[in-house]
């Protein structure tokens, strides 16, 4: 991690073909999706006029509640992806070798389906007179078919299920190359089960843990599918208000663009904001 | 100071047994180490005191206190691991204070004896580094640091040195004897390498398959093997078998086979009486051994055997010699006590006659298993030259 190697020209030209690929289709987008913010909109396209009015609607409050309720959503998925991912990815850890496997394959079969199959699957599952609710009257937990298509836990529970892998794998792999005698030591030393886990476990695997909220709370905080697949249509977030903008006419692809582009910074935030905690944690490299 | 005693403990492994039926008594402030062999079963016997592994059944005691069913951290015991599995994301301080603040110790204490123990082990200088920024040998001491701060009754010691250089690990093994000598409370010692446990060790318990072969003070072990087994882990020998042909006072007399239809007879001192006509095992050290070009004066209590010189291995302070008697191999060690530069020295094939006090023997009552009978059986054609002596491979 440490090591720092001499970087020569060889390097460079490795590089480059990355780094050309990423400034043409990653940069330069971007840049416009940027310009297109401070342009005047018109009914199907925009006027090359320059308008602040896109910029001083998404500082005004205006779109507050979408914002909210994405990030509100985004925190809530990650969280919940934490807490279950965390414990089958210890459990898979310290399967022995051929379980292991077995279980990153259970895991990784999902991404064999497409993701809105597998969201349509859920509406089935979730509907009024679904699957769940069926199964639930039958065995008598419930009188009444519970309500739960459309609404925001519908949306939580399809995005866990989504995204729950994205943090499963980094989990695992930092907790298999833990050094599982660094428990006994500590154990040795007088700490209990649960005090080993939070003073060894926990703060060496922090690196996965960052890792797997990188990959499920970036996507979740944008997230346009499953809400507009399951969730309650009155309740809106940010990436639904983004798609309407464009979709919808008249048209306003400034105002679309200024939303990614708050987006963009409310990622950049917490990014941050993540990466000064890791590094406060005083968490050294795991090996 | 309390003794430890491990009353007929056994471990299966998926019905290998890897401790079987082990009985043993370590004494209060004892160093005391467990050898043998990998998979002999010494580390899992620690790893039961430490409490990662549950008996399959017997008792473990320290004091009067049955600790099999405790678990590890509540057991007045603390143990070095091999790789040392020093904390990667604390500082050597934290690294050492974890035991005591994990107890809730107040601050202050911590800072006192934190500083005292790495005060003794010599690392005060290095307190806020990182495992990943100091040497082995400095883990090494951490390790320690770490494990004593807790005031253990007993402190295990898992093949502590195995992952040090050898001058290192020399250095380590009396830093380890002095820290034994400051804090004066129990070790417990795992190795499979015989010359630590030899240098280290109050007693020894030599470990083969799960069971104690044999225990007490080094010196003793190595003089007075009790089978086949410890004999031969411990340091190197001459197995030597024979018939009874006489006991005469207390000497036995022996009739052994070269191998090629002729005998040499040999005596020597025995501890048990064994039957006349029945096989018997000489251990022989190889240092007890003197070689010479000339027949010495035969006195009473010598044994003298002629051979003939197959193999000279000079390793500076002594040369090993292969004499070949028959087709058995003698392993003889010759000291250098002088520097000789001439060519006085012995030589390839040469004739030469080897002697020893017949109280310099030692008897086993056990033959020694089929692969490490000397002569006959698996023959080999010798490298040397015109004389192609065949040779069975000696231990």
């Amino acid at each position: 991690m440490k090591n720092s190697v001499k970087s020569n020209k060889l390097d460079y030209l490795l590089a480059a073909p990355t780094l050309i690929w990423l400034t043409i289709f990653f940069l330069v987008p971007y840049l416009i999706v940027l310009i297109y913010g401070f342009l005047t909109p018109d009914i199907f396209d925009v006027k090359f006029e320059f308008n602040l009015d896109a910029y001083r609607q998404l500082l005004d409050g205006t779109y507050f509640r979408p914002f909210l309720l994405s990030v509100r959503l985004a925190i809530t998925t990650t969280l919940l992806c934490i807490l279950i991912a965390y414990p089958v990815a210890y459990l898979i850890a310290r399967a022995s070798d051929k379980v292991k496997n077995t279980l990153l394959i259970l895991i990784i079969i999902p991404f064999w389906t497409n993701l809105i199959i597998r969201i349509f699957s859920w509406r089935i599952f979730l509907s009024y007179n679904g699957v769940m609710n069926n199964i639930l009257m039958r065995i008598g937990l419930i009188s009444q078919p519970l309500e739960i298509m459309r609404t925001d836990l519908a949306v939580i529970m399809v995005m866990v299920y989504v995204y729950l892998p994205y943090m499963i794998l980094p989990l695992y792999s930092v907790l298999e190359k833990l050094d599982f005698t660094l428990l006994q030591a500590a154990m040795d030393l007088g700490a209990t089960e649960v005090k080993a886990f939070f003073k060894i476990t926990l703060p060496l695997s922090l690196e996965g843990i960052f890792a797997g909220v990188l990959l499920v709370f970036i996507p979740s905080l944008g997230t346009y599918l499953i809400p507009q697949l399951v969730g309650d249509q009155r309740s809106l977030y940010v990436g639904q208000v983004i798609t309407y903008k464009i979709k919808n006419i008249p048209r306003n692809w400034p105002m679309a663009s200024a939303l990614s582009f708050g987006l963009l910074v409310l990622v950049a935030f917490f990014l941050l904001l993540g990466y000064i905690l890791l590094r406060k944690s005083k968490v050294r490299g795991v090996v | 100071m309390e003794e430890i005693r491990i009353v007929n403990v056994s471990k299966d492994f998926d019905g290998f047994m890897a401790v079987d039926g082990v009985n043993l008594t370590i004494k209060p402030g004892e160093l005391f180490s467990f050898l043998g062999p990998s998979g002999c079963g010494k580390t899992t016997l620690l790893r039961m005191i430490a409490g990662f592994e549950t008996p399959l059944n017997g008792k473990i005691f320290i004091g009067d206190q049955d600790i099999v069913e405790l678990p590890p951290y509540k057991r007045p015991v603390n143990t070095i691991f091999q790789n040392y599995s020093l904390f990667p994301h604390m500082t050597v301080w934290d690294n050492v204070a974890f035991g005591l603040k994990v107890r809730k110790t107040p601050l202050p204490e911590i800072k006192e004896r934190v500083s005292e123990m790495l005060n003794l082990v010599k690392m005060d200088d290095q307190h806020s580094k990182y495992p990943d920024q100091i040497s082995g040998g400095q883990k090494q001491r951490v390790a320690i640091a770490r494990a004593l701060i807790n005031n253990p009754k007993v402190l295990l010691l898992d093949e502590p040195l195995a992952a040090l250089d050898l001058k290192l690990r020399q250095h380590m093994l009396i830093e380890l004897m002095n820290i034994h000598d400051a804090v004066g409370i129990t070790f417990i010692y795992v190795t499979h390498d015989q010359s630590e446990a030899m240098s280290i060790s109050d007693r020894v318990a030599v470990m083969n398959r799960g069971k104690i072969v044999q225990e007490g003070p080094p010196d003793d072990i190595y003089e007075r093997p009790s089978s086949i087994f410890s004999a031969y882990f411990i340091g190197e020998t001459n197995l030597i078998t024979g018939e009874v042909i006489g006991i005469e006072d207390e000497y036995v007399q022996l009739k052994c086979p070269m191998g090629n239809g002729e005998f040499f007879e040999i005596d020597s001192t025995f501890h048990f009486r064994p039957e006349i006509g029945s096989q018997i095992t000489v251990s022989l050290r190889p240092e007890k051994i003197a070689i010479s070009r000339h027949k010495p004066k035969v006195a009473d209590d010598m044994n003298v055997v002629k051979g003939v010189i197959e193999d000279i291995l000079y390793l500076g302070s002594h040369t090993q010699y292969i004499v070949t008697v028959g087709k058995n191999n003698f392993r003889v060690f010759d000291q250098h006590k002088r520097v000789y530069f001439d060519d006085t020295a012995l030589d390839w094939e040469e004739e030469v006659w080897l002697f020893w006090h017949d109280t310099d023997s030692w008897l086993i009552d056990e033959l020694p298993p089929e692969d490490r009978m000397p002569a006959e059986g698996k023959s080999h054609l010798s490298k040397i030259k015109k004389q192609s002596s065949v040779s069975g491979e000696q231990i």
